[in-house]
């Protein structure tokens, strides 16, 4: 089981408002982010609020609460980051078993998607004695995936430093998790950047790539800019174009959406997973293909 | 029950599986993984799934059977990663009250399967080529 925590207890000074209940897409920042944390396979989300007497603070609980989070409203305000996530952590500590570890991200990471929190739950799976740090060509983002007993060591860190801290001192106990999604950078602090994210006419869209498709784009992962709602159909028109590579391969490729098959009239939510693949293995006509001859789709007689 | 694994397949263990007192029949498919095809000698297969996704077609498949057959017990594993020659990639074992239907079922669960699991197989050639298997795009103009 993987938890999360979403410290939410800052007070927007440079925005000027509460920002964690701003709309984003339509939805309030908050229930985004639980929602992202939910969708893509954590287990537990705990939400920390700020106190029940500061400005938005109800309606920040009800969001989160709606979304799927527990909320921890504590008394007074968390003096920083870590105070709130080291409640956060006392929280999980009270369940009759505990997290085999935490996903962990600032509540306002407006770009966090489902699919982001599945590729660091499955790249934790791999490594689970390590904390896995996505980064974008090679600046650290979030969430982080702390194994348990890491997370168990925020407090012991010395006064004044947070869990940027405790990923220094483990040092080589740390991977990264290089990701294309500039998402695992943003956050929100000001207005100008939430001016930004909500116009937001263009959605980025991550598309998993595997077997010949892969091969032929050189990367397991592409990412691709439409404008908000976008079907399979415009993906595969875009796809084709920013990767020549995979346009041969287009008219056999097949689409899939949050696991599921999909045709080029269907529409692609926010966040959701996409995954292309040329036709599966079996069949008893199977033609057998490599990148260079797939180029030139070369038909192969002998192979039938 | 279905399952995708790094680790040889053992078929006894699958058929024992499905295995009911309330069954008459039990047919179980293992395939395999063969050497000539075509004229062309194979050296051993990689396969590769897509995470999460393989997985959960797989269970869909093991449900819509127990709709369209009475199954007592099914049993899907499929081995992902690198075989040799002979090794068993995927086991299907259906048990059910009569043979008509457990064949039935496990000729369709294995049908299906090979057109809708996101599960690839690349051939590594005894001559030192590697060529993804996909069926249906050599039908595709060049």
């Amino acid at each position: 089981m993987i938890a999360a925590i979403v410290p939410a207890a800052g007070e927007s000074r440079r925005m000027g408002r509460p920002k964690l209940i701003l709309p984003i897409e339509g939805r309030p920042l908050i229930a985004r982010v639980v929602s992202a944390f939910r969708e893509g396979g954590a287990f537990g989300v705990v939400v920390v609020s700020p106190p029940a007497n500061a400005p938005g603070s109800l309606f920040l609980r009800q969001e989160a609460e709606a979304a799927g989070a527990r909320v921890v409203v504590p008394e007074t305000q968390p003096v920083d980051m870590r105070a709130s996530i080291e409640r956060a952590i006392a929280e999980l500590e009270q369940d009759p078993a505990v997290p085999r570890a935490v996903l962990l991200a600032p509540a306002d990471s407006p770009g966090l998607t489902p699919s982001l929190v599945k590729r660091l739950i499955e790249a934790h799976r791999r490594t689970p004695r390590l904390i896995v740090v996505p980064s974008v060509n090679g600046r650290r983002g979030h969430p982080i995936a702390l194994p348990w007993l890491d997370a168990l060591a925020i407090r012991a860190l010395p006064p004044d430093r947070g869990v940027n801290a405790l990923i220094a001192q483990r040092g080589a106990l740390v991977v990264d998790l290089e990701v294309d999604d500039e998402g695992a950078l943003d956050d929100l602090d000001t207005p100008e950047q939430y001016a930004r994210w909500e116009k937001h006419p263009a959605m980025t869209i991550k598309v998993r790539l595997f077997a010949l498709a892969r091969d032929c784009a050189g990367a397991p992962e592409v990412a691709i800019d439409l404008p908000a709602p976008a079907t399979v159909g415009a993906l595969k028109t875009a796809l084709a174009q920013a990767h020549p590579a995979l346009a041969p391969l287009m008219p056999s490729l097949m689409f899939a959406v949050d696991d599921s098959y999909a045709s080029e009239s269907t529409v692609i939510p926010p966040g959701a997973e996409v995954a292309a693949f040329p036709p599966v293995s079996g069949g008893g006509d199977a033609a057998s293909l490599s990148p260079d001859s797939t180029m030139r789709t070369v038909l192969r007689p002998e192979m039938n | 029950m279905t399952e995708i694994t790094l680790s040889p397949i053992d078929h006894n263990a699958v058929t024992e599986r499905v295995r009911s007192n309330l069954a008459g029949a039990v047919c179980v498919f293992l395939g395999t993984v063969r050497e000539m095809t075509g004229g062309r000698r194979t050296a051993s297969l990689d396969y590769e799934e897509y995470p999460g996704m393989a997985l959960k077609k797989m269970a869909e498949l093991e449900a819509e059977a127990r709709r369209k057959w009475p199954v007592i017990e099914a049993a899907i594993v499929h081995r992902i990663g690198h075989l040799e020659l002979g090794e068993i990639s995927v086991a299907v074992a259906v048990s059910c009250p009569h043979r008509e239907e457990s064949f039935e079922a496990c000729k369709w669960l294995i049908d299906t399967l090979k057109q809708v699991v996101p599960i690839w197989k690349k051939e590594l050639w005894a001559d030192g080529a590697e060529e993804w298997v996909h069926p249906g795009l050599n039908e595709q103009p060049g």
